[in-house]
Formats: structure tokens, sequence, C-alpha cells
């Protein structure tokens, strides 16, 4: 098993070294470009206000990378064997639950890059700024949100990367069916928001895709 | 002689046109079993049965004495496959794909697969997506007869490949089986190309079995004869008809091409009053031609 997790890990690798390298390249570089000037001699110690703003921007974008590390990673995680027709998935002699498992394995191995990207440009950021009094850091736990984002992301992508093109089908005209009611209500000058209505319930309410919302704060009180 | 792949009573649906029908099929083990058919007969959808791909609707398949699709990850690796399209990632390079292959096969032979490398000509630093047709065909072969499974089940391996090519690759599987004492069940509709590597064959039309037999027994049985004053009804007679039509000159000769027939047959026609002018050898692809034929006027089915 571990010479198979081996050959998917190298597969998946080849597939998404760009996006793993460019990722984990950001990845260092948020925190590090959050913090800028925190350090700066001419200014001394920033402002507390001011450097929670920053950071609170700056911030925004670690769900973001989040997401789109999850999505390229699971969309890579499937080409080849989309493009095979599952073919050769199929024909190995292996379980296909212990397929799909080397294959979500490995793809979340090489993202533990950027996760480790994010660990080490946190803590390096940390090091060298100088934060006002009353202000802490929080490398680790933006680490550990951001690895949890990056997993649910990942998990929820690779779930539908590994469908068929009938469940995306189903996933598109669900959505189509969403706007339609919509355009239908409007119409009707009914008062309904389902966008609104979904985005309480999947990212608001308790749940994993909440990971994703909220201030994503390397610096805080 | 147990059988490499035994299937019975099989039944499949693909939409609405298309059914495997109450397909009874026996692969026996150490045979090179050629599985003919026109394009669209069913033949690879057979194959998929039999790999675990698809699952019957109602039917049973044994693959080398285990259940499938039951107990499919066991017989995979049993299993040599080579698919009628290459499936493989364009991206990996000949030795990468070596390397995947080899971690999921226990019995992978890695002596086996650098000699055929060598012996294909292959270059392990190519890229599979650039490799040519041929090439492609060539590795597909290779992961196939390096994974050391006694059986391999071969789509269509050699179609669109030229003369060369196409010896290189029945030389290798000759020598596997040969060596290994291994099942080949390879699909074609390349009639003489079969002819010259089978010692089984089977013919698939529209989803049923036309035929299933040994290669000699059907070649030696299926013989175009000249008959001259045969009555318009005849009863149990110990040979199959195929097919049967007035020969071109009209008269009382007619043109019959039978199955089963074994010399001293002829005796036949006498005890009902006609008389077997000609016995003409019929090769394997006048004779396929011959079952689809008949097939497809409703004839006969063994």
């Amino acid at each position: 098993m571990i010479a198979m997790f081996r050959a998917v890990l190298y597969s998946q690798w080849k597939w998404s070294r760009l996006i793993v390298v460019l990722g984990t390249v950001a990845a260092f570089a948020i925190p590090l470009l959050s913090l800028q000037g925190a350090a700066r001699a001419d200014r001394g110690a920033l402002q507390a206000q001011e450097l929670l703003r920053a950071v609170q921007s700056w911030g925004t974008l670690y769900p973001l990378l989040a997401t789109a590390l999850g999505l390229l990673m699971a969309i890579a995680a499937w080409a080849a064997d989309h493009r095979g027709r599952h073919i050769h998935a199929l024909t190995l002699p292996i379980e296909r639950w212990r397929y799909v498992l080397l294959r979500f394995g490995a793809g979340f191995v090489l993202l533990a890059a950027p996760i480790a990207a994010v660990l080490i440009g946190s803590s390096l950021a940390v090091l060298t700024a100088t934060l006002p009094p009353g202000l802490q850091a929080y490398p680790i736990a933006l680490a550990v949100r951001f690895a949890f984002a990056v997993f649910v992301a990942y998990a929820l992508f690779f779930a539908v990367s590994a469908g068929t093109a009938r469940t995306a089908g189903i996933i598109l005209g669900v959505i189509a069916a969403v706007i339609l009611v919509h355009v239908v209500a409007s119409i009707a000058n009914i008062d309904l928001n389902l966008f609104g209505a979904a985005q309480t319930v999947l990212l608001l309410g308790p749940g994993p895709l909440a990971v994703f919302t909220g201030r994503w704060m390397l610096v805080d009180v | 002689m147990s059988d490499a792949i035994h299937i019975e009573r099989l039944h499949y649906r693909a939409g609405k046109n298309f059914a495997i029908k109450e397909l009874d099929l026996h692969v026996p083990s150490g045979s090179i079993y050629g599985f003919l058919g026109p394009n669209g007969s069913g033949k690879t959808t057979t194959i998929r049965l039999i790999l675990g791909l698809l699952r019957p609707l109602t039917g049973r398949i044994t693959v080398l004495g285990l259940p499938m699709p039951e107990q499919y990850a066991r017989i995979l690796g049993q299993v040599g496959y080579v698919p009628e399209q290459p499936h493989l990632d364009p991206t990996l390079t000949v030795r990468e794909l070596i390397d995947f292959q080899a971690a999921f096969y226990p019995r992978w032979d890695r002596a086996r697969a650098d000699e055929l490398v060598q012996r294909f000509e292959l270059d392990g630093e190519h890229l599979f997506g650039r490799l040519s047709k041929g090439q492609k065909a060539k590795l597909m072969i290779l992961l196939a007869l390096s994974q050391c499974g006694d059986l391999l089940v071969l789509d269509e391996p050699t179609d669109g490949l030229d003369p060369v090519v196409r010896r290189d690759i029945l030389g290798a599987l000759i020598t596997y089986v040969s060596e290994r004492g291994a099942t080949i069940f390879i699909s074609s509709h390349l009639v003489h190309e079969l002819e010259r590597v089978c010692d089984w064959v089977a013919v698939m039309d529209d989803g049923r079995l036309i035929t299933e037999a040994p290669m000699e027994r059907l070649k030696q049985g299926t013989k175009r004869l000249v008959v001259m004053g045969a009555p318009a009804e005849i009863v149990n007679p110990p040979f199959r008809v195929l097919t049967r039509e007035s020969t071109n000159g009209g008269g009382a000769g007619e043109n019959w091409v039978v199955g089963d027939w074994e010399p001293g047959m002829t005796s036949y026609f006498e005890g009902v009053g006609a008389s077997v002018r000609e016995v003409i050898d019929l090769d394997l692809e006048d004779g396929f031609v011959e079952l689809l034929r008949s097939f497809r006027k409703g004839g006969t089915r063994r």
C-alpha cells in the first residue's frame, strides 16, 4: 500500500506541481506582507488600529487561497482519470474506495506545503515585527485554521470533481433552478432571496464551511 | 480443463438500443481465445463485464475461479488488460508509467519490463502522449505482460497498426503464453490475425454469441457445398445449414454453406435424393462472414 501511495503521490505531484509551488509562495508571502511596515524604524510601532485594519484586509486572502488551492488540486487529482474515462483506475487491482483514498491522501499531502508556508511565513512575520502593546500574534492558530479551510475546500471539490458528467449536470441543474425561481419571484414581486438563505445556511450556520467566514487575523487583541 | 472465464446466461443492457442477451461463454485455461465480431457487436461491452467495469443485470461471471464483480480486486491482480483505446495519462513518461503500474501489481516482473522496453525500442523518457500509435500499443502490451497475470484480456490490441508492429506484438504474446501457460482472450475483427494465433474462437453479433468452438473444428467444419437436386425442406441434417441459395446459373444447383461438417456426410444427401457435386474449404474469414449472414437472416446459433 505504501508503494501504491508513493506512485499516486508522484503522479499527482507531476500534475499539480505548478499549483503547489505558486500556492506555497503565496501562502508564505501573505503573512509577511500583512505585517509589512510593522517594524519600520522611522514610524516606530504601528498604531494598533492601523495594524489590525491592515492584517484584517490581508486576511481575506487566506480563505480565497484555501478555496483556490482546494479547487485546483481537486481538479488536478481527477483530470487524468477523467481523460482516460477511468478505465485505467478501474482496472487496477485495488478496491475502488482505496484508490479514491490514495488520490485524496496524495492531494492533501501535497497541500501540506502551502499550509507549512503559512505557518513559517506567519512565524517569520511575527518575529520580525514590533507589535503595539496589547496585541498578540496567532501564527499557529492561523495555520491550523488555514489547514482546515484547505482540507474542507479540497474535500468538497474532490467529491464534486470525482463525479461523472451526470453529477456535474445535477449540480448545475440545481443552480439553474435556483436562478429560475429567483427570476420568477422577482417578476411576481415576491421577496425571496434564496442565495442569501443558502449563504446563511452554508457559511454562517454551524458547519465546516463556516471556517471560510469571519476574520482571519494573524495579529489580534 | 477448467475455464479461465466462465459466463452463464449473462444479460446486460446499455441504453435502449443495445443489449447483451443470454450470453454463455467458456474460455478454457491456457487457450488463446479469439473473440470475433463486427464493430458494435458487443465485444468491448462483454470485455468490460468480464473485468467488472460494468455490472450485469443477470447472469454469472467467473474469472480465474473467482466471481466477478464481487472479487474484482483479487481478479484484476491476475489479469493483464489492453483496452481498445490507450487510456494512460499522456503527461507521464514511459518509465513513470511502468513504475506506476509496478507499484500496484505484486507479481510485477521488472526484468521482463526492461527486456520488453529494449525489444520494443521504447524510450523511457518519452511522454506517453507523444508516442506513435504503434509505440503506445507496444507499451500497453508491455504493461499487461509485465504484470505476470494468468489471463490477458486484449481488446483489439493491433487494430490500425502496421504489419511490423502487429507482428512484434503477436510475437511477444505467443512467447508469453509459451513461457507461462497463460490464457489470452483477444477480441478483434481482423479475422486473419486471429486465425494465425488462436486455438479457440467465438463469434458475436448484435449482443449475442453466434458460435464458440475450437479453431480447427470451426475451420474444418465450415464448408461451401454445391448441391444438386436438394428438396425444399430437409429434416434433421447432421450438419448446420448456415446459408442456402441457388447457383448463378439457375437450374437445380444450389450453394450451401454448412457448419459442423465432417467427411462422409455427403451420404445424407443421397438419402434425400440429392447429391453433392463439390465440397469447398472456407477460410476463417469466409466462415465468419457466412456465420454472420446466417445469423442476421435468423439462422442457427450454437
